[in-house]
């Protein structure tokens, strides 16, 4: 009988004895027979594990793997092809049985048992792997072409057998991201740092890593492994963004605090946050969070560490210690594998072996078969990585603080940047060595491969979805606009944000949405531009003018502020190294949004230039009468002074520590600065709301390495490719306001230099 | 015996997990099996003393930026990689030993400068004299190796023991500067 299992001409050539091959059996899989196959027998031999009823002969495990990894050295479609050539090499044999009209109704005949063997080969493919059906559409062809064919054959049991119409949707995977239906439950949560529980906080950040880390997928594995860099492969960089997005996050919060108490305060909270995060067995975020705590920039605070317990110190070494690096990772491979049920393992310690497994074995043997062997231990981690798939988060997320969180975790600094703010917190004492970094470090190019894209649609979308989640929570009255307090609370969430006022572009002494949203994407912006410096000069005006970043008057009758050459705006002589606002040429036209932003400030005659743009002449018709508003306020706020002086803390005053007396802080705090420039928030009239019933989403995402990782939400496929808009976006830092008066201390200046030798580099 | 922990550093694709792999395990591939605890563990003979080194391979977690920071300061001696066939490489390991030196907090750090691909002639975009002046201005041993055919592989890790030795026991150790070349 031609089909005997044993006659099979594949059977017994690739097998081994176990005596052979005691030695390398060891270390591979159990039930794994089968050590090195040739590419184009793969189908062959899976067949022959497969008995007429579909059950696995010896528990083998060769199928389950050649399943999940055939990826590797073929595409499915060519997997699906061999499995269809192999059944219509059935057709050539001809059963010798008499009367058999070999349509499949004859359960005896041989050459319809290897057919019926093939279909369950498939069908064991489909139902342990479905996700393969649902999203390579070569493939899922293939399969109905298959099944259209044994329905012309009139083999309907067997047509019945590889029916891929059942395939569970697997749309999230196609799709960055994806509204949740499940989790539009909107509990009420604070959005406000301070206030927001540790546990809550976890509970988001695993939200977010679990919708980001699960789309991982296969080929995204591969490539990274083959090839060792991120291009074109952003899920993985997105993850990997969303990882370096929290270390930094956690960093400059504490970083963010005047005080060493305060930032000891930050620091207990988030080891907190790491507790929770061990429960939830979400490693990676434990991973990310614990490398933020232990970061040298932190590390090296010893008064801040003063003010920590010696509890929480515990905590933090004993967390150090479950994921040090030290032999291996061993203690964490321990804890992942006692872990059970839904757990998230640490990405990079897994990227790690697969390119070590990858650069140790070879693809294929001596005699040019598939090096199974090799194929199995990969496929150990792969399935390490890829099972969050098949998970449910134990988390009810708020949409409002994951897409709060979201924002506040696209902040993008460099490591050079954050430790200088470290340094500055905390300068080096006279015990330990001199300062080494005396010349500007050379950018990291060393996080290689990495391009620099940014989207502003991506950037407003992403936007308007952390104001809107804002709005909803915090504009109590509904009537669209956010007050001074509320935005106080607001701004602690974002280390550097800027003072209200510069927010308040209308000067109307409350936040409207769209003034938030232009200050968000303005933010994003800044360093989009390379002209970010003002050329000042000192002037004299001859009538009453305006400093743009404080609204007040220039004083004085000669000499009352600086002007500069290139843009024209008007400052204070001590607000010129505040100014925020970029500087554009009068002759450039840009879009209405950012300008409206900087018209305030502008000169009248250039404000008339720009009015042949059609879109500003609205603005420009409300210029004379914001200016009185502000000049209005100027006045309040001149009386109010001396209140605002005492009920806000100014650094210097408020914090004891040595290290504030002298330094001029180069990162001014919203809750630092505001109290001279701030508008009386309810003493200025305020225009009629205008709520817009704008619906929550969940778009936005994070900055990996400069990229967005929301470029992929789930409507805009278009950014894919669209890389010529992004070209422009070169933004390193958001939120952050402008240097302090000491060039040596200058960050902005390194940083645009840095921006500037990023952007040679990429275009 | 004592044991040393060597961080293995360099950007993408240079060839430092094939470095690791030829150093910890040779030619015997077969049995390679990246999780288990000991696998990353060596015995060398380094001056007449046999001492156990633990090489912390960087490789597929470049782009972890706080997980390089851990792993620099866990690891005490470093063999920073560029790749010969790569400028940009040799250009990036300027920006890691900075930042080696600032969480280090001390420019006296045991290192080794390594050219990995050096059978890569015909594709070389950095001469070996660049590597030369760059680990002359440094102060540390230069190699140009090929892990493909295992040339020098062994001594840079020798080597960066010898040079951990050297800081903790300055005196027994004298400072040597060497340049190897194949």
């Amino acid at each position: 009988m031609s089909g005997d299992i044993n006659q099979s001409p594949y059977s017994r050539r690739h097998r081994k004895s176990s005596s052979e091959n005691s030695e390398e059996d060891r270390v591979s899989i159990p039930g794994l027979t089968v050590k090195a196959v040739q590419l184009e027998h793969l189908a062959a031999t899976c067949v022959e594990f497969f008995d007429e009823k579909g059950n696995v002969l010896d528990d083998s495990s060769f199928p389950r793997l050649l399943f999940l990894m055939h990826r590797w050295f073929m595409s499915s479609e060519e997997l699906a092809k061999q499995f269809v050539q192999l059944y219509h090499s059935n057709n050539a044999q001809d059963c010798k049985a008499p009367e058999c009209d070999q349509t499949g109704h004859d359960d005896s005949c041989p050459v319809n048992m290897d057919k019926m063997k093939v279909c369950h080969a498939l069908r064991y493919w489909i139902s342990n792997f479905p996700v393969h059906f649902d999203l390579d559409s070569g493939l899922s062809t293939i399969m109905s072409e298959f099944q259209d064919l044994l329905k012309t054959e009139g083999n309907s049991h067997l047509h019945h057998i590889i029916d891929i119409s059942n395939v569970p949707s697997y749309d999230w995977m196609r799709v960055i991201s994806v509204r949740h239906p499940s989790v539009r439950t909107n509990r009420k949560v604070s959005l406000v740092f301070n206030r927001v529980e540790p546990k809550e906080l976890a509970d988001h950040l695993t939200y977010l890593e679990y919708k980001i880390f699960r789309r991982v997928n296969f080929s995204d594995l591969k490539s990274y492994a083959l090839t060792g860099h991120l291009r074109d492969n952003l899920k993985l960089e997105r993850s990997i963004g969303l990882f370096n997005g929290i270390s930094q996050w956690i960093q400059c919060m504490v970083l963010s605090r005047h005080t060493p108490r305060q930032r000891a305060e930050v620091i207990t909270k988030f080891v907190e946050v790491a507790k929770r995060l061990r429960r939830l067995k979400n490693f990676n975020t434990l991973m990310a969070v614990v490398g933020g705590l232990t970061h040298s920039c932190l590390a090296r605070l010893r008064q801040t560490y003063a003010h920590v317990s010696s509890e929480t110190q515990k905590t933090i070494s004993e967390m150090t210690e479950l994921l040090t690096s030290a032999s291996n990772f061993t203690n964490y491979r321990k804890a992942l594998q006692e872990a059970k049920g839904f757990k998230i393992p640490i990405l990079g310690v897994h990227l790690k072996d697969l390119i070590l497994l990858h650069t140790a074995l070879p693809d294929r043997t001596d005699d040019g078969c598939i090096n199974f062997l090799k194929v199995a231990k990969l496929s150990v981690t792969f399935q390490e990585l890829l099972q969050l798939q098949h998970c449910k988060p134990p988390v009810e997320p708020s949409m409002d603080l994951v897409n709060m969180l979201r924002a506040s975790l696209d902040l993008q600094y460099t490591e050079d940047e954050i430790y200088e703010l470290s340094l500055a917190r905390e300068p080096r004492g006279s015990s330990s060595t001199p300062p080494t970094p005396t010349q500007t470090p050379v950018f990291a190019e060393w996080a290689s491969g990495i391009s620099c894209h940014r989207d502003k649609d991506t950037i407003n979308k992403h936007v308007s979805a952390m104001v809107d989640a804002v709005f909803k929570n915090y504009d109590t009255d509904k009537d669209g606009y956010i007050t001074y307090n509320d935005f106080q609370s607001i701004a602690t969430n974002f280390p550097f944000m800027d003072s209200f006022c510069v927010l308040d572009a209308d000067r109307d002494g409350v936040i409207s949405k769209s003034e938030m949203k232009t200050y968000f994407v303005r933010a994003h912006s800044l360093a989009l531009s390379a002209s970010f410096k003002h050329s000042f000069h000192v002037h004299t005006y001859l009538s009453p003018t305006f400093c743009v970043h404080c609204t007040g008057l220039l004083w004085g009758l000669i000499k009352q502020g600086v002007k500069c050459r290139i843009c024209g705006i008007n400052a204070h002589k001590h607000c010129k190294d505040r100014v925020v606002m970029e500087c554009r040429s009068k002759k450039t036209s840009v879009n209405g949004l950012q300008r409206r932003h900087t018209m305030d400030g502008l000169p009248k005659e250039l404000a008339t230039s720009v009015e042949s743009n059609g879109d500003f002449t609205n603005s420009i018709l409300t210029l004379e009468h914001k200016r009185r508003i502000s000049m209005k306020t100027h006045m309040v706020q001149q009386a109010t002074q001396t209140d605002s002086l005492e009920s806000t803390p100014k650094h210097g005053m408020v914090s004891p520590g040595p290290d504030l007396t002298s330094f001029h802080d180069p990162f001014p705090l919203c809750n630092g600065n505001h109290s001279l420039d701030g508008n009386s928030p309810s003493s200025s009239p305020k225009s009629v709301s205008l709520t817009s019933d704008q619906e929550e989403s969940e778009h936005g995402g994070i900055i990996c390495n400069g990229r967005r990782l929301s470029e992929l939400s789930e409507d805009d496929g278009s950014s894919f490719g669209d890389r010529q808009s992004l070209a422009e976006s070169d933004a390193s830092s958001v939120f952050k306001s402008t240097p302090g008066d000491d060039p040596p201390n200058g960050i902005w200046e390194k940083l645009k230099g840095e921006n500037q030798t990023q952007y040679l580099q990429w275009y | 015996m004592r044991e040393y922990k060597v961080v293995v550093l360099g950007s993408g694709g240079v060839g430092k997990s094939a470095l690791t792999v030829q150093f910890v395990s040779g030619n015997f591939v077969e049995k390679y099996d990246p999780t288990i605890e000991d696998f990353y563990r060596k015995a060398i003979e380094v001056e007449n003393t046999m001492a156990i080194l633990e090489i912390l391979d960087t490789a597929g977690t470049e782009q972890f930026a706080s997980m390089r920071d851990l792993y620099i300061r866990n690891g005490q001696g470093f063999v920073i990689v560029y790749s010969v066939t790569s400028k940009q490489s040799h250009q990036d390991v300027v920006v890691l030993r900075e930042q080696i030196i600032r969480v280090k907090g001390t420019e006296n750090v045991p290192m080794v400068l390594v050219g990995n691909k050096a059978d890569l002639e015909p594709d070389r975009q950095v001469p070996t004299s660049e590597g030369m002046i760059l680990a002359n201005e440094w102060e540390v041993p230069f190699y140009e190796t090929s892990a493909k055919r295992c040339i020098n592989v062994n001594e840079v890790f020798a080597d960066c023991v010898v040079e951990i030795m050297r800081l903790q026991d300055p005196h027994k150790h004298k400072k040597r500067k060497c340049c190897t070349v194949i």
